[in-house]
């Protein structure tokens, strides 16, 4: 064996039956061909996923949504987020597209494998009509720093999207976020007056809309940093804050953060009908249609804020610790 | 003289005994009173009195003003407040269509329709009536002289009795109603009786966007007049752009003694007093004073006002009455199709607003008006819309120290009547052309003008909202111009019925016209100014694209800005039956139908008064063109 290659500074890389393991001295990562995703970021013995994360394309109705019954010609989408079938899955190692090391293609391997860089890209099918794919690249650093890259293809004959992201469900209650973008809640069409810093926001408010609808978006955004101090692994008993952090990688992004996805919030006449607050609902997004303003009866968003299903989509993120 | 039920049924009669409308001047009766703004001559009525209610009038106590009347049956109310919210009826809110729809089929007196219902209110099996009786002592300070009752408001129908003798009978809800009760007082033990009617033909010129409710929802004060009073006063203060000089025009009408009784006027601004003048009481007063030096014009950014104080005086120089009055100098007029304040375009960053406590329905406090006053200057907002009726008085007050420009308007929506499921559909329409209809329109009309003339923040008289046009609103705008020429007339319901188009309102004003039809007006040989009376829809998510609005006012001098639709959410505060915790509640959230819902709710602030996140925008760009 080779004694002097320093393998501290690289990926350990645990090819599984039915997943992909990367870990390095804070990190432990799980990719699962199975759930077509990530399954597990564990960082710092932290675990911040409780399911796998996929590409979001709904938001909570808004008012000016219903009046102008954008539902109506969108609506597809919101299936289309709440199903979808991942149905190819690339894995290349230091840049090198290797066969799905699957099991029993996984054989060749043995418990100490290394590399500096290794990429994992998913390719969903959505179930709109017609069809469109959405892919979604992992590319995991030796430092434990995942760039995750998603592609919407556009496809003619796709009505407007309502927002184009990726969602992740985290296993407990945030204690708050903090981020470098505009105050408050923005949105494309309503952001001139939001003040660029850095803010920080106490727990996972959600906007009280007298309906609940889509809130808490923060457009233009160079990073977030979630915090939480509790997991559900009983064994842990320090309850001391712990953090993850997403950065831009080339243009900012849009995100919020809430207790409750899309279509909870859809789901609800009044907030106190809200199922109670357990969960981070974190999605980035690489595109938001407006909320409108001119009338709650039909008027459509100003044409600059639609974002068309015929045209593609790219945008990508890190994440780090 | 008897109270007839069916004048609920008779658009014809609708002040049945009611003193005059004046001026809402206070007035007091010695300096330590004005200085705290207390008069003894006032005693407020306001708590707990018995109440009972009933669906219908057929089944209501008919007696129940007579002086031997047995009410130990009765329950309780606070005065002022919503019968509803009291949980004597159902809470309902509804948006455009008539709170009768689906229930009861009604076509208005006048119309000539199959459907019209000679005792359509007093005969209703629904049409809930509340009983309340007050019982009180005389103060002091009002014994042995003639006294007013004075409602500040009630939904929609009230007749009055005291001590078993009829008194009178009101219907605009949003307007004072006052009765002399001097010759039926007694010093101690008046029997007050008031029988509130839920609907009369008023229900049809009262069909704003909004809960609705009945019963005595605001104040209700006696208030003793001296000697001698000032009945009404006209302050019209005119100021010269030009060369920045001011007259002060009074107009002053006395009641009871004159003889021997003088009058010392006396105006000051913020440090000295600028005018002094004394003359000897008459019945009818015209005094002009011009100003010695400059006078400091009034507006949004200084909102200077002078103090007039008009003293009367007995023939042993002991005073009599003090009345103050706060008042600015300033000019609203129109130039080159631009409207001018003070010789500079006008901009309105402005807001409409509804009278709204999540707690109390609209019966807001003074404590609710003065964070409103305090979140529109804060926001850069400068200028309200009264939507749709006449608001509490204290806040014309506020709007005047505040420089916040007000489109003041009065109390008349019918949108129910031409307006179905956004169609104008004018095939019947209230008041439209009916003569039957007028005189009501018209008083509410005069009520409005005569109580909040002297409000130098009133820069428009706004005819009503969304009823709209015929006859009578051409009336109504004839009038304004004819009372008050210094002021613009504002109503956008031409725009439905072009024909009145060279009649009615002094401005363009439309309401959720995308950018690209303001633009169209304006690009088209334009005949007013425009106004969008209403626009940014703030429901819920929204007011977004607020920016293409303001960028008109940089391309279009004729663009004047408008009012956000609106300013608070309309919800109530209930507690929830699985949580137990305070909820806020909207419409068909009390088993109410047909009901507009959600609809209600489309505040830049929340129903519980936190501002909205739409805020931040609104800030930005008010502040950008202010």
């Amino acid at each position: 064996m080779d004694y002097t290659v320093d393998n501290t500074s690289k990926l350990r890389v645990i090819y599984g039956d039915v997943t992909l393991g990367l870990s390095g001295p804070d990190f432990h990562y799980i990719f699962s061909y199975q759930t077509g995703g990530p399954e597990s970021l564990c960082i710092k013995g932290r675990e911040w996923l409780y399911r796998t994360p996929r590409p979001t394309f709904w938001r909570a109705l808004t008012d000016n949504d219903r009046g102008s019954g954008f539902h109506l010609k969108s609506g597809m989408w919101l299936s289309a987020d709440l199903f979808m079938q991942c149905v190819e899955i690339q894995v290349s190692v230091d840049g090198q597209s290797i066969p799905l090391p699957k099991a029993p293609e996984n054989n060749r391997y043995k418990n100490e494998e290394y590399a500096k860089q290794v990429g994992i890209s998913f390719l969903y099918h959505t179930i709109t009509v017609p069809s469109t794919t959405v892919k979604v690249i992992y590319t995991v650093e030796s430092s434990g720093k995942i760039l995750v890259t998603a592609q919407y293809m556009g496809q003619p004959g796709l009505p407007q999207l309502p927002v184009f992201g990726m969602r992740f469900l985290i296993p407990t209650l945030a204690s708050g976020y903090c981020y470098e973008g505009l105050s408050k809640e923005t949105y494309p069409d309503r952001k001139a007056g939001g003040k660029k810093g850095i803010y920080h926001v106490e727990g996972l408010p959600v906007t009280p809309y007298l309906v609940p609808q889509d809130c808490g978006m923060h457009m233009d955004t160079r990073w977030v940093e979630i915090t939480r101090t509790s997991v559900l692994d009983r064994s842990q008993k320090i309850r001391e804050p712990f953090s993850l952090k997403i950065t831009a990688s080339g243009q900012d992004f849009a995100f919020s953060c809430l207790p409750y996805t899309a279509e909870e919030l859809e789901n609800a006449f009044h907030m106190e009908e809200l199922p109670p607050a357990r969960r981070t609902v974190l999605c980035i997004y690489g595109a938001v249609r407006g909320v409108g303003g001119i009338d709650s009866w039909g008027s459509d968003v100003e044409e600059a804020y639609h974002i068309s299903g015929e045209k593609d989509i790219c945008f990508s993120f890190q994440i780090a610790f | 003289m008897k109270a007839e039920l069916n004048w609920l049924d008779n658009p014809e009669v609708f002040r049945v005994n009611q003193l005059p409308a004046h001026s809402d001047h206070e007035y007091y009766e010695s300096e330590d009173a004005c200085q705290s703004k207390t008069s003894r001559w006032k005693q407020s009525l306001n708590g707990t009195w018995k109440f009972s209610y009933s669906e219908n009038a057929a089944s209501r106590p008919k007696d129940f003003y007579q002086k031997d009347f047995d009410s130990s049956h009765f329950g309780e109310i606070q005065v002022p407040g919503h019968i509803e919210l009291a949980g004597y009826d159902q809470i309902h809110y509804i948006n455009t269509m008539y709170p009768w729809e689906g229930h009861t089929f009604r076509r208005p007196l006048g119309s000539g329709m199959k459907g019209v219902h000679r005792e359509e209110f007093s005969g209703a099996p629904y049409n809930p009536v509340g009983s309340y009786l007050c019982r009180f002592d005389l103060n002091e300070e009002l014994k042995g002289r003639q006294v007013r009752i004075f409602f500040e408001g009630v939904e929609q129908a009230m007749y009055v009795w005291l001590n078993g003798a009829f008194i009178g009978y009101a219907e605009d809800s949003f307007t004072p109603s006052e009765f002399d009760i001097t010759e039926h007082l007694v010093e101690k033990g008046n029997l007050l009786a008031v029988e509130v009617h839920k609907r009369s033909t008023s229900a049809y010129l009262e069909d704003q966007d909004f809960f609705r409710f009945f019963g005595i929802f605001r104040n209700v004060t006696l208030c003793a007049r001296p000697d001698t009073h000032i009945e009404d006063l006209w302050v019209r203060p005119k100021y010269s752009v030009a060369d920045s000089t001011g007259v002060l025009n009074l107009d002053i009408n006395l009641s009871g003694i004159l003889e021997n009784r003088k009058l010392q006027i006396l105006v000051k601004d913020k440090e000295t007093a600028c005018i002094c003048q004394s003359l000897n009481a008459s019945r009818h007063l015209h005094v002009s004073c011009p100003f010695p030096e400059k006078v400091k014009p009034w507006d949004h950014q200084n909102p200077y006002l002078y103090q007039l104080e008009i003293r009367i005086f007995d023939e042993n120089n002991a005073l009599v009455e003090l009345v103050p009055w706060k008042f600015g100098f300033r000019k609203i007029e129109i130039q080159n199709k631009t409207i001018l304040l003070n010789g500079k375009r006008l901009i309105i960053n402005g807001v409409n607003r509804h009278e709204w406590s999540a707690q109390r329905g609209r019966n807001i406090s003074l404590e609710e008006m003065l964070w409103d006053m305090e979140c529109l200057k804060r926001n850069h907002i400068n200028a309200v819309r009264t939507c749709h009726y006449p608001n509490q008085i204290p806040w014309y007050d506020l709007c005047d120290e505040n420089g916040i420009y007000m489109m003041a308007e009065t109390n008349l929506e019918s949108h129910g009547s031409w307006q179905k499921m956004q169609d104008a559909e004018p095939s019947w329409n209230v008041p439209g052309s009916m003569k039957e209809w007028e005189a009501a329109v018209l008083d509410r009309a005069k009520t409005h003008f005569e109580v909040l003339k002297n409000h130098t923040s009133i820069l428009f008289w706004s005819l009503g909202n969304e009823s709209y046009a015929g006859n009578v609103l051409q009336k109504m705008n004839a009038y304004y111009k004819e009372q008050d020429p210094d002021r613009l007339v504002h109503y956008e319901g031409v725009f439905h019925n072009r024909d009145y188009e060279d009649v009615i309102s002094d401005v363009e004003s439309q309401m959720y016209a995308p950018p690209q039809r303001v633009e169209e007006y304006l690009l088209n040989s334009p005949k007013k100014p425009f106004i969008l009376c209403e626009y940014m829809h703030s429901m819920g998510n929204s007011a977004g694209g607020l920016g293409t609005y303001m960028h008109l006012l940089d391309k279009y001098e004729m663009y004047q800005g408008g009012f956000i639709w609106d300013y608070i959410d309309q919800a109530l505060f209930v507690t929830d039956e699985i949580t137990g915790k305070q909820v806020l509640r909207y419409g068909g959230d009390f088993d109410d139908r047909p009901s507009d819902y959600e609809f209600s709710c489309n505040g830049i602030v929340f129903a519980d008064r936190r501002e909205k996140p739409a805020m931040q925008e609104v800030n930005y760009y008010y502040g950008l063109y202010s």
